[in-house]
């Protein structure tokens, strides 16, 4: 597939523009014009515009039902984005054009990067894959799979740990009995990691909808 | 799988596709070595690649000698490589190539964990894929050109009766 062009990196949105999509978003989620879940960013406009400093249009990203901030760095056009969402598909936006790939189920896509990341190296490809997740699917056993694999393999591929200290509600360093999580505090070729604080809920934008 | 090897876009990938270990070993043997790719035991990671390998063009035959070590990658299959069309508005094609078995039972029965056939389950849970099960040697060819030559997208599952190595 062709992969369209990105803005350069002086074009990426910036952390207002940002603050102002995922705004305008929950403004139409709380007026019930979307009729399925949404999950929004906030918080973490720095760290993830620093990711996307690095990532090229060649480039594959994968990320969780938290997708929206990567999709318009990758240069996903916002009305696009909008629509998209607007439609109901924020929860596993897939730009195949811009090589992005969400998923809505926890883990899901860090097995599937792998696979791409594999297949870029077996074909000598000039391009890297890069994966997002959580602190809490972080923990699971797919991710332990997914990134020893790839960095003993050396695959083309990077993953990036947002941690916002919980999954939907639930405290992920309280369940596990864990004050420091596995990976808290990388910052390698493979594995990068950042906190940050939301203001929004976990799905939805604070308000509950009625239709 | 000589046939499957012909075309470039095919890679092998599983447990024991590079050295011995299963019925479906034999069969890999005059596949050129660059071409399988020996997995650790992880299966649902390996369906997982399996679906990464496919979005990039790739067809990759991805190899369980059992119906019940699938079972391990059930997530991967059924909310990942079977909803790739759904979930892109069929702008992803991942057509994949999932070869599995039906464990033998003669002359040793390696009982229940080892001899499921999940063939009617899985086929009720997938949307998009599709599953066929060999049930005499003439169907394999036939039914292996089909899932590597489909233009639909759609990936395949092929399910052997393990007794037929030894019986048919």
């Amino acid at each position: 597939m062709g992969v369209q062009a990105q803005p350069t990196k002086e074009g990426l949105m910036t952390k207002d523009q940002l603050i102002a999509f995922e705004e305008e978003i929950a403004a139409q989620f709380n007026a019930g014009k979307i009729r399925a879940p949404v999950h929004l960013y906030s918080g973490n406009e720095e760290q993830i515009i620093a990711v996307f400093k690095q990532i090229r249009p060649q480039d594959w990203v994968f990320c969780s039902w938290r997708s929206h901030y990567q999709c318009l760095l990758k240069g996903v056009p916002k009305e696009h984005v909008r629509e998209e969402i607007m439609a109901g598909r924020s929860i596993s936006l897939c730009f195949p054009e811009h090589r992005i790939y969400s998923s809505a189920i926890v883990g899901g896509v860090l097995p599937i990067a792998v696979g791409v990341a594999m297949s870029i190296a077996r074909r000598g490809e000039d391009a890297k894959a890069y994966c997002f997740l959580g602190d809490m699917t972080s923990e699971t056993g797919i991710a332990h799979e997914a990134i020893k694999y790839s960095r003993n393999h050396r695959l083309p591929i990077h993953f990036v740990v947002e941690d916002n200290e919980k999954s939907v509600c639930t405290d992920t360093r309280e369940v596990w009995n864990q004050p420091r999580l596995s990976l808290e505090g990388f910052g390698d070729e493979y594995v990068s990691y950042y906190h940050y604080k939301t203001k929004y809920p976990h799905a939805g934008a604070g308000v509950r909808v009625q239709f | 799988m000589n046939f499957l090897a012909q075309d470039p876009r095919t890679v092998f990938l599983g447990q024991a596709v590079t050295v011995a270990g299963t019925a479906m070993s034999t069969t890999l043997k005059d596949v050129p070595p660059e071409r399988r790719i020996e997995l650790p035991v992880a299966e649902e990671m390996q369906m997982g690649m399996t679906t990464g390998m496919a979005l990039t063009g790739l067809i990759p035959v991805s190899i369980y000698p059992r119906w019940d070590f699938v079972l391990l990658a059930i997530n991967q299959l059924v909310n990942h490589l079977d909803k790739v069309p759904m979930m892109s508005n069929g702008g992803y094609k991942a057509k994949a190539i999932i070869r599995t078995g039906i464990g033998s039972q003669r002359p040793l029965h390696p009982q229940s964990q080892h001899t499921g056939d999940y063939t009617e389950a899985i086929r009720a849970m997938c949307a998009t894929i599709e599953v066929i099960r060999l049930e005499d040697p003439a169907d394999i060819f036939p039914a292996y050109e089909k899932a590597l030559m489909r233009e639909d997208g759609r990936s395949t599952i092929l399910v052997e009766y393990g007794d037929y190595y030894g019986e048919k």
